[in-house]
C-alpha cells in the first residue's frame, strides 16, 4: 500500500500555491494534516500529479474572532481548535465536539478547513460549520471567493471547491451569551467516524426557543440542517410535547443510507434518540436572555 | 509411555524457585528500545521486493495475462504467474485421514481458477514495494467468471457451483459425534431450547501484518526463509518436500513476530513464493503484506451455523444435546491443519464442562469462495461455547432457575473426573465447580445492582460462560486426524558451554507469549543455575531436529516439560562432575543460583568453574568419566490436559443507541502451576479482549457478490482502550494435572469464555422483552432489529382495546 | 516523472540528508532510508499507530506523513527513549506492568505516551484510555498499558 508518484510542492504563500494548483490543471491536491487525505494516497484511491504542501504558509495558523464570528485559518489543526479559549468561550459546542473528533494524535495533525473540504458526511467539523453558518474563504489564481456552508457540501466527499482552489479559512457564528447547545454523537468506538451525530444551538427568551439551529451528520450523502425542525421548535416551550414533535420531523427529514454499519432504518431512529438529547440538552443550558 | 507425575519436590530448597514470580520478561529491553528485529526489519543486501496482484473475483477463470507496460517502469526486475513457477515447486497437500475429505492443493499462485478475492494470482518483483505497486496497475487479467455460491447454506446443497471440480463436492468434510440416544431423550425431556446460532466470520489481526524473506545462497545451495510464522518447523518440513531440499539446507526462521492469534499459524501461498523467487532469481526476496492484504487474505476463522437443542428434566439437570453444524471453510483446506479444524472442534467441544449422556454432533465443513478459515485463537470452542452457554441460560430461564445455580447442578464435580463428554472427550481434573465459585464471588451484589437498574428501567444484565479446553496435548491426540504432522511432541536441547553460560534450544516459537521468560524460570530452577545465565532460543528450524512451533496452547506445557526433562539430565551431569572436582559424594551437593554447594562442608563451586574444568582444564576429571554438560531431552505429555474457567460479565444496552457496554468482567481460571503470573494475566486480558471483539465489534462481511467490505481497520473494527473494563482475574490453582510441572495451557481461554459471556448478559438485559441472542457480534444493528421484532411481537400480544 | 528532493531532517538529535522520492512515506524513510526500524508500520492507513512518531514534539502518524514534507523537521522514535540497558522512564513503567508481549504495536504506544505526559492533563482512568484510543494492541487488552500509564500520570502529580 505505498502512493503513486506524484511531484510535491511547498507553497510558500497562498499565491504560489494558486499557482501551482492553477498549473496542475485540476490534477492537484493541497496537503494540510493529511489525516484524511494521506490514507486516500497510500491506498491509490487518489493520484494527484502534485501535492501542493500548505504547512508553512505564513499565517494560516490563527483562531480570531471578529466582530461576533470567529476565523479558523486553513492550518489550524484539531487540537488547537479543542484547547483555543476563544472557542471554549464563544463556540462552546464546538469545543465539546472536539472530543468525539479521532484520536490524540490524528488531532495533532489534522485541520478544521481540512475536514471540512475533505466533507466526510460522517464526520464533525462539515456538520459544525453547517450549524454555525460558516462561510469558506477559498482562493486561487483567479482571486477569492466566499462560499456559505449551505452551497459548499454537494455530497459524500464532494463540495463545491474547485479544483484550482483552496479553502484560506472558515469563519463560523460565536454564539451570543446564554445560548443553549447540545451535542450528541455515537460511534461504534471512541473516535470513529459516527453513526449519526446531532448538534444544537439555541437562545431561551421569555420561556421559549428563539433562533433555534438543528445539524445532522451520518444520515445522509452530507452533513444537514433540519430546517422544518428548526422552524417547528422556534418559539415552542420545549417541552415533551414540542421535543417529541421535533423528533418525527427530523426523522422525517433524514434520508440515511445502509452500510455495513448500520441499516437506513436504525440510523434514522439513532438520529432522532441523539436528536432529544441534544434539544434537552441545549435548553436546559440555555439561561433566560432579554428579547 | 508418560512421564511421571511430578509429586511435591522432596529436594531440599534453598532459595524461592522463579516458577510462580512476578519476573519481568527478557524480551522486553528490546521490544521496547525498538531494537526487535521482526522480518521486514531485515534488509539485505540486493534484496528484491514482492507485490501480488490478487483475484478481484470470487470464482473465475483465469484467461489471460496482460503485463502491459509493467516492464517499463523503472526497478521491476520479474513479473510471475503460476505458469511460470509450475516445475519449481510442488503444492502442498493438507491430507487427513478424515472418510471423504478432499485435500485442496495450496500452491503459491492461483492455476488456472482463482477461489476467492484477494487469492495471488501474479507477483511482480521489483527494486522497491513502491515500484512493484506501480507494475501491478499496468497488468490486466481477463477472467471468465463461473458460478458460485458464497453463503455456506448455499453452497452444501447438492446442485451447487463447485469451487474444486475434482472434490466432486463442496462438502469436504463430514463428522459426527455420538453417545446415548440423543433423539429419544430430547423427545421425552420435560423441557428443551432450541437455536440457531451464528458466529461470523473474523480475521486475527495481529498487529505485524505477515512477512516473509527467501534468501537462497547459492554457494551452499541452501535456502533461508525469515517468516513471521508461529510455526516454523512445520513451514520447514513441508517447504523441504515442495522444493525437494534436505531439511539441512532449508532452514525457517521465525525471529521476533508480531502476534499471530492463528493468522501466522499455517503455511501461506506468499511464503511459498518467496521461496520460489530467491531461488529462481539468485537474491534476497521480500514480501511484506500490507493490511489491506492481511484483512483480504490471511486465514480467517469460525463462521459456523449452529443449529443444537438441548434437553433438560425439571431441576434443570442436562439430559442430551443435539447439534448439526456447517462450517464455513473457505476456498481452501489449510496446510496442515486442514478445514477440519475449526468446525470439527465446534462439536466435540460443544457438550462443554458439563455432566450429560447423551449427544450427537454432526458437522459439514463446505468450501466457499471465501479466504480460508485456519486456526484462531479459541479455535472451535468460542463458537460452541457460545451456542452451549446460551442455551444452558435458556433452559435455565424456562425453568426459572439462576444460571449460576443451573451450572453449579451440571458442571462434572471433582469426585466425577476423569469424566468422558458425549464427544469422547476427557476432562483429566480441572477446577470446574471452583472457578464457577470463583467468578461468582460478588454475584449477589451484582444481581442486586441489576436489579435495581432494571427497576429504573435500564438494560443491565449478567452472564456466565463455564468452558473446558483440552491443552498441552501429546502425541494420543492429534489436533486433527491423521495430519502429516506430529504436534505432541516437544524437544530442549541444553547445554552448558566452556563459558558456563546455559542455552536451551526449543522447537516452540514465541511470538508474543514471553516464553524466553517462563522458559528460563524452568531451567533456571531445574538447573540450579543463575536466570540471567540461560539464553532461550526458539522459533529456528535448526535448533531441535524437530519442531513444530507454538499454537494450541501448547509451549509452556510441553516446551516446560523438555526444559524440565533436559534440566534433570544436565544437571546430574554438572553434579556427578562437581563431586570429583570437589570430592564429595554427589548426593550431598545441591545446586541453586549458580552455584554447587556441598551440605556437610558447605565448599561451593559456581556452575562456571565446573564447566571451565570439563571443557577446558585436562586431567581434572578423569577422562573415561568426563561428559560434556548437555542433554537434548523430547517430551510427550501423550494425553492432554485440561483447563477450566468462568468468565462473568456485566453489561449494559443503551436504550437509545443499543451500544453495549461492559461494565464488569471477571475470569476464574484453573491453568495449573502458574510460571509468572504477570504473563498469565496478560494473556486472559488479551484474549478477552479478543473475545469481547468477537462479541460486540469484529466481522468480516463479503457480500453477495464475494466481495470483502472489511478491507480496512476503519471497517473491521477491534477493540481499543475504550471498549475494555478493568478485568477481574481469579487464579484457581486446584490439583495440578499430572503432566511434568503441572502446568495448564491457557494462551486462548478468554477468547473462549468472553463471547459467551457477553451474549449472555446481553440477554438477559433483554429479558424483559424476551430476546436470546442468537448472532455474534450484537452490534447495535441487530440489537436494533432485535429489539423492534420484540416490540412489534409484544404489541400484538396485546388483547385489541 | 517526479524529481528526487534533497531534503534535511533532524531524527532523535541527529541531521540527515537524503535525496527523496517525494512519494516516499516518512515511516518507510526512517525504516528503509535511516535504518530506524523501531518505527512499526501497521496499517498505513491512519488507524492503527504503531508508526506513532514525535513530529515537533507532537505525536503524528508516520505512515501518513511524506518526507519530503519534513525538511528542516524534528523527528522523534522510540530509539530516542532510552537504551536497552538504560530504559527511560515510560519503558520502564512498561516493562514493570508487563505493558507489551509481541512488541509491534509498542514503539507506538510509547511515542502517544510521551505526548500524553508531556501535553495531557490524564487526571482520571477514563482520560487516559481515550488518549490511548488512537493505537491498536492486540495482545494485552490494554490494562496493564492503562496501568502503566496511571503510574506514569501520578508522578506528575495526583490524580482525580
Amino acid at each position: 500500500m505505498k502512493p503513486a508518484r506524484f511531484d510535491y510542492v511547498r507553497a510558500e504563500t497562498v499565491a504560489h500555491a494558486g499557482e501551482i494548483l492553477a498549473a496542475a490543471g485540476g490534477d492537484g491536491k493541497v496537503l494540510a494534516g493529511g489525516q484524511s487525505l494521506m490514507p486516500m494516497i497510500n491506498f491509490r484511491l487518489v493520484k494527484p500529479t502534485v501535492l501542493v504542501d500548505i504547512n508553512h504558509i505564513a499565517g494560516l495558523d490563527t483562531i480570531a474572532l471578529d466582530g461576533g464570528r470567529l476565523r479558523l485559518g486553513a492550518l489550524v489543526r484539531h487540537r488547537m481548535t479543542a484547547e483555543d479559549g476563544l472557542v471554549k468561550a464563544h463556540v462552546p459546542v464546538l469545543h465539546h465536539a472536539m472530543k468525539h473528533v479521532a484520536h490524540l494524535t490524528v488531532r495533532n495533525r489534522g485541520t478544521f478547513c481540512g475536514s471540512v473540504c475533505h466533507a466526510d458526511p460522517a464526520a464533525e467539523m462539515p456538520m459544525m460549520t453547517l450549524l454555525l453558518d460558516g462561510l469558506m474563504h477559498t482562493a486561487s489564481s483567479r482571486g477569492t471567493r466566499a462560499v456559505a456552508a449551505r452551497d459548499f457540501f454537494v455530497g459524500s466527499l464532494v463540495t463545491a471547491l474547485e479544483p484550482h482552489e483552496m479553502v484560506t479559512a472558515i469563519e463560523i457564528d460565536a454564539l451570543p451569551p446564554g445560548a443553549g447547545w447540545g451535542f450528541e454523537e455515537f460511534a461504534r468506538r471512541h473516535g470513529d467516524y459516527a453513526l449519526a451525530s446531532v448538534a444544537v444551538v439555541l437562545e431561551r427568551q421569555g420561556g421559549h426557543a428563539r433562533n433555534v439551529r438543528v445539524a445532522t451528520m451520518g444520515v445522509g450523502e452530507m452533513p444537514a440542517r433540519m430546517d422544518t425542525v428548526e422552524a417547528a421548535l422556534e418559539g415552542s416551550a420545549m417541552d415533551d410535547r414540542a421535543l417529541d414533535g421535533a423528533v418525527d420531523l427530523l426523522r422525517a427529514a433524514v434520508a440515511p443510507n445502509s452500510d455495513l454499519n448500520a441499516s437506513a432504518d436504525y440510523r434514522r431512529h439513532l438520529v432522532g434518540a441523539l436528536a432529544r438529547r441534544a434539544l434537552a440538552d441545549a435548553w436546559s443550558r440555555a439561561t433566560e436572555t432579554a428579547q | 509411555m508418560t512421564d511421571a507425575p511430578r509429586t511435591a519436590d522432596a529436594s531440599v530448597e534453598l532459595r524461592p524457585k522463579l516458577v510462580g514470580q512476578r519476573i519481568r520478561r527478557t524480551e522486553d529491553p528490546r521490544l521496547l528500545t525498538g531494537s526487535g528485529r521482526y522480518v521486514d526489519d531485515i534488509a539485505l543486501p540486493g534484496m528484491l521486493h514482492v507485490a501480488v496482484r490478487r483475484s478481484d473475483q470470487p470464482h473465475a477463470r483465469i484467461l489471460s495475462i496482460d503485463v502491459g507496460d509493467a516492464f517499463a517502469i523503472p526497478g521491476v526486475v520479474a513479473i510471475f504467474d503460476a505458469r511460470d513457477i509450475a516445475g519449481d515447486i510442488r503444492p502442498a497437500i493438507p491430507t487427513s485421514r478424515m472418510d471423504g475429505y478432499y485435500a485442496t492443493p495450496i500452491r503459491p499462485l492461483a492455476q488456472d481458477k482463482v477461489r476467492y478475492t484477494g487469492e495471488p494470482v501474479v507477483a511482480v518483483v521489483a527494486e522497491s514495494r513502491y515500484a512493484a505497486e506501480d507494475a501491478l496497475d499496468q497488468i490486466a487479467i481477463a477472467y471468465e467468471p463461473l458460478p458460485f455460491a458464497i453463503r455456506q447454506v448455499d453452497a452444501v446443497e447438492p446442485g451447487a457451483p463447485l469451487l474444486h471440480e475434482e472434490a466432486g463436492s463442496n462438502v469436504i468434510i463430514a463428522r459426527q459425534f455420538q453417545r446415548g440416544d440423543v433423539d429419544a431423550a430430547i423427545a421425552a425431556a420435560p423441557v428443551t431450547v432450541r437455536r440457531r446460532f451464528r458466529m461470523t466470520r473474523k480475521t486475527p489481526v495481529p498487529m505485524e501484518n505477515r512477512s516473509y524473506l527467501a534468501d537462497w545462497d547459492k554457494r551452499k545451495r541452501a535456502l533461508t526463509l525469515h517468516t513471521s510464522s508461529n510455526i516454523p518447523g512445520i513451514v520447514r518440513d513441508v517447504l523441504a518436500d515442495c522444493l525437494d531440499l534436505p531439511g539441512n539446507r532449508l532452514r525457517v526462521v521465525a525471529p521476533d513476530v508480531g502476534g499471530s492469534f492463528g493468522g501466522k499459524g499455517s503455511l501461506n501461498h506468499e511464503e511459498m513464493l518467496v521461496c520460489v523467487l530467491a531461488k529462481k532469481l539468485e537474491r534476497p526476496v521480500k514480501f511484506t503484506a500490507d493490511r489491506m492484504e492481511d484483512l483480504t487474505a490471511m486465514s480467517q476463522a469460525f463462521d459456523e451455523l449452529i443449529d443444537a437443542e438441548l434437553a433438560v428434566d425439571a431441576e434443570g439437570r442436562l439430559i442430551g444435546l443435539r447439534a448439526d453444524v456447517i462450517g464455513d471453510i473457505g476456498a481452501y483446506s489449510v496446510y496442515p491443519w486442514t478445514g477440519a479444524l475449526e468446525p470439527v472442534q465446534v462439536v466435540s467441544f460443544l457438550p462443554g464442562p458439563y455432566r450429560m449422556q447423551h449427544y450427537r454432533g454432526r458437522v459439514r465443513g463446505v468450501l466457499t469462495p471465501k479466504p480460508p478459515t485456519g486456526p484462531y485463537r479459541g479455535v472451535g470452542r468460542p463458537s460452541s461455547t457460545f451456542a452451549m452457554e446460551r442455551l444452558i441460560d435458556m433452559a435455565a430461564r424456562k425453568l426459572g432457575l439462576d444460571p449460576a445455580e443451573m451450572r453449579r447442578r451440571n458442571l462434572v464435580t471433582a469426585e466425577e473426573f476423569p469424566y468422558r463428554t458425549g464427544s469422547g472427550i476427557i476432562w483429566d481434573k480441572s477446577a470446574f465447580q471452583e472457578c464457577l465459585e470463583g467468578a461468582c464471588a460478588d454475584y449477589p451484589a451484582l444481581v442486586k445492582a441489576r436489579d435495581a437498574a432494571r427497576a429504573e428501567g435500564r438494560w443491565v444484565g449478567i452472564g456466565l460462560a463455564s468452558y473446558a479446553e483440552l491443552t498441552g496435548i501429546g502425541s494420543r491426540i492429534a489436533v486433527a486426524p491423521g495430519m502429516p504432522i506430529n504436534t505432541g511432541t516437544e524437544t530442549a536441547a541444553i547445554r552448558i558451554d566452556a563459558t558456563g553460560a546455559v542455552t536451551a534450544a526449543f522447537g516452540i516459537s514465541s511470538h508474543g507469549q514471553g516464553l524466553e521468560t517462563t522458559l528460563a524460570q524452568i531451567v533456571a530452577d531445574e538447573l540450579g543455575c543463575r536466570f540471567e545465565d540461560v539464553e532461550i532460543l526458539h522459533g529456528d528450524s535448526a535448533l531441535v531436529p524437530m519442531g513444530t512451533g507454538t499454537y494450541a496452547s501448547r509451549s509452556a506445557v510441553l516446551g516446560g516439560g523438555a526444559a524440565t526433562k533436559s534440566a534433570r539430565v544436565v544437571k546430574t551431569k554438572v553434579l556427578k562432575a562437581a563431586a570429583h572436582l570437589m570430592d564429595v559424594p554427589m548426593e550431598e551437593l545441591e545446586a541453586g543460583n549458580g552455584l554447587i554447594r556441598a551440605r556437610s562442608s558447605n565448599a561451593t563451586m559456581t556452575f562456571k568453574e565446573v564447566a571451565r574444568a570439563v571443557y577446558s582444564q585436562m586431567g581434572r576429571i578423569p577422562y573415561d568419566q568426563r561428559e560434556d554438560l548437555v542433554a537434548e531431552e523430547t517430551y510427550d505429555p501423550y494425553l492432554g490436559t485440561a483447563c477450566a474457567s468462568t468468565h462473568l460479565a456485566m453489561v449494559e444496552v443503551d436504550r437509545d443507541t443499543f451500544g453495549v457496554t461492559v461494565t464488569h468482567f471477571v475470569v476464574a481460571e484453573d491453568c495449573g502451576r502458574i510460571i509468572n503470573p504477570l504473563i498469565v494475566e496478560g494473556q486472559v486480558h488479551g484474549a478477552v479482549a479478543q473475545g469481547i471483539g468477537a462479541a460486540l465489534l469484529e466481522e468480516v462481511v463479503h457480500d453477495e457478490t464475494g466481495q470483502l467490505l472489511t478491507a480496512s481497520l476503519a471497517d473491521y473494527l477491534v477493540p481499543v482502550a475504550t471498549n475494555m473494563p478493568d478485568i477481574g482475574i481469579v487464579h484457581i490453582e486446584a490439583d495440578l494435572p499430572n503432566n511434568l510441572g503441572g502446568f495448564r495451557g491457557m494462551g486462548e481461554g478468554g477468547t473462549i469464555g468472553a463471547p459467551a459471556a457477553i451474549a449472555n448478559a446481553i440477554s438477559d438485559a433483554l429479558s424483559p422483552l424476551g430476546i436470546e441472542i442468537d448472532t455474534l457480534p450484537a452490534t447495535p444493528e441487530r440489537l436494533f432489529r432485535l429489539v423492534e421484532a420484540a416490540q412489534a411481537g409484544m404489541a400484538q400480544d396485546k388483547p385489541a382495546g | 516523472m517526479s524529481a528526487r528532493a534533497e531534503i534535511t531532517v533532524t531524527v532523535n538529535g541527529i541531521a540527515y540528508t537524503r535525496a527523496v522520492d517525494p512519494r516516499l512515506l516518512l515511516s518507510d524513510f526512517l525504516r528503509q532510508e535511516i535504518g530506524l526500524t523501531g518505527t512499526h508500520v501497521g496499517c498505513e492507513h491512519g488507524v492503527c499507530g504503531a508508526c506513532t512518531i514525535l513530529l515537533d514534539g507532537r505525536s503524528a502518524r508516520s505512515c501518513l506523513l511524506l518526507a519530503v514534507q519534513l525538511d528542516g523537521a524534528a523527528i522523534e522514535t522510540v530509539e530516542s527513549l532510552g537504551a536497552m540497558d538504560r530504559l527511560g522512564r515510560v519503558q520502564e513503567a512498561f516493562r514493570a506492568h508487563h505493558a507489551l508481549q509481541c512488541g509491534f504495536c509498542t514503539p507506538g504506544f510509547l511515542m502517544t505516551i510521551t505526548d500524553m505526559l508531556r501535553h495531557h492533563p490524564l487526571e482520571s482512568d477514563a482520560e487516559i484510555r481515550e488518549a490511548l484510543s488512537g493505537n491498536v494492541c492486540r495482545c494485552t487488552g490494554y490494562e496493564h498499558i492503562v496501568n502503566a500509564v496511571r503510574e506514569l500520570a501520578r508522578e506528575r502529580g495526583p490524580l482525580k
